[in-house]
């Protein structure tokens, strides 16, 4: 029987993918907030600036104490609706909403013409980790940990634990600093939203089919936690080589139905099957190395 | 049990230049491939395979789960293929389980196959023993 594949290719598209969550509504953001947003990263010439205005807002942010810590605990994802998009407000017809220099656009252009040719090559496909500020983007489990001190993002794709340092310390000293996945994130409490500075971070790219990043990339972020099923973050990423101006998002996490507590979060490791094995080819796509199960599938 | 003789079915599409078009936004922005650990460029979106045959390994494993499927080719002769599904864990919220293909069983595969003509498809959907199924199958 012959079965035509546009049908089994847009429904595949939610099919195996389609999962429970915990049945929330998504927070919304009003035009006005949202261009509010914007205007005060325009008036930053720098994410540390901007993070320095909100500390100060905070007078100079709050301990946290032992015994009342804010509960974010549970089991968290990005909404499905949100994949492949660094700003879940992008229309999917039109291009990134970051506003581009010329070089990081003419990247962004190549990348999308070879995509569409049937090239592309995922550096996650080694278990490289996604990295910041990409780890906003990936759809799979995710928890949080509060301490007074720390505050642990944790991201079940490629055992990603972020650390966000609520001590009072200040970033490693510039001759200090060097490229790293998930960078140096320091932060604060301003009554119960979280606000974060990162630095001192590895190029990469948002997501699949959305633009690259510099090692010159800085995020500020404000979390929130805005009801029982649902956190928000503010982001503002700051590049100047890449990004023409400030590019702000928000994003949503959603909590799991996890009452049975079946969901867990396992480790993650690209090679426990070798099938898994991927390589990029010479004309920048991906392949299999080999499928290597049994002697039937050898050629 | 014993099984109809396993068999493999190629279904090739014959869509329009819209029918296309419409499919490769929806897959370009919403597609299993999209959620897969690696690019996933490597499958024919554009053309489904159906393998009917017998399971002989089901790999629960992250990032990608791998249905080791025994089918007959045109020939007649046993041939492997490897089937690459999704994350257990986001498999696991949709009602797969780490038994939901036992060695043995006689299922039929839907997925995406290889560009190249390799032994191995992208997970659209399957029958199970019972009947039941998972993913998209109709």
């Amino acid at each position: 029987m012959i079965r035509k594949s546009i049908g089994a290719a847009t429904l595949c598209a939610v099919a195996y993918l389609t999962v429970p969550g915990a049945g929330a509504q998504l927070p919304t953001l009003s035009e006005e907030e949202r261009q509010a947003n914007i205007e005060l990263g325009l008036a930053h010439d720098t994410a540390f600036a901007l993070y320095e205005t909100l500390q100060e807002r905070a007078g100079g942010g709050d301990r946290l104490e032992w015994d009342a810590l804010p509960d974010w605990s549970g089991v968290w994802s990005r909404p499905f609706e949100h994949i492949a998009l660094f700003d879940p407000l992008q229309n999917r017809a039109e291009p990134p909403t970051a506003q581009l220099t010329p070089d990081y656009q003419a990247m962004l252009d190549r990348k999308i013409e070879m995509v569409s040719q049937g090239f592309e090559y995922d550096p996650l496909g080694r278990c490289d980790p996604p990295g910041m500020p990409r780890w906003f983007t990936e759809p799979f489990l995710r928890e949080h940990v509060i301490t007074p001190d720390q505050t642990w993002l944790l991201n079940e794709v490629a055992n990603e634990v972020r650390r966000v340092y609520t001590d009072g310390r200040s970033h490693l000293p510039e001759v200090d600093r060097f490229p790293t996945w998930d960078g140096d994130s320091i932060g604060f409490w301003d009554g119960g939203r979280l606000v974060i500075h990162t630095n001192q971070l590895s190029p990469g790219q948002y997501t699949r089919g959305q633009p690259d990043y510099s090692d010159q990339v800085e995020i500020v972020e404000i979390w929130e936690k805005v009801d029982e099923d649902s956190i928000v973050v503010d982001v503002w990423a700051y590049d100047p080589p890449a990004l023409a101006a400030p590019w702000y998002v928000r994003q949503h996490y959603e909590k799991l139905a996890n009452d049975d507590g079946s969901l867990r979060i396992h480790f993650w490791h690209c090679f426990e099957n070798q099938n898994n094995d991927v390589f990029e080819t010479d004309e920048g796509g991906t392949d299999f190395v080999d499928f290597d199960f049994t002697d039937l599938d050898d050629d | 049990m014993n099984p109809s003789k396993p068999s493999l079915r190629l279904a090739v599409s014959s869509l329009t230049a819209a029918a296309t078009a419409a499919a490769a936004i929806v897959l370009a922005s919403v597609s299993g491939p999209a959620l897969a650990h690696h690019a996933a460029s490597m499958f024919d979106r554009e053309r489904t395979v159906e393998l009917t045959g017998t399971v002989r390994e089901f790999q629960w494993t992250n990032p990608h789960i791998w249905i080791q499927i025994q089918v007959a080719n045109e020939n007649g002769d046993m041939e492997e293929w490897s089937v690459e599904g999704g994350v257990p864990n986001r498999l696991f919220r949709a009602g797969w389980r780490p038994n939901s293909f036992e060695p043995g069983d006689e299922v039929t595969i839907r997925g995406f196959p290889m560009r190249d003509g390799g032994r191995a498809a992208l997970f659209i959907g399957a029958r199970l023993p019972d009947g039941s199924t998972l993913g998209l199958y109709e």
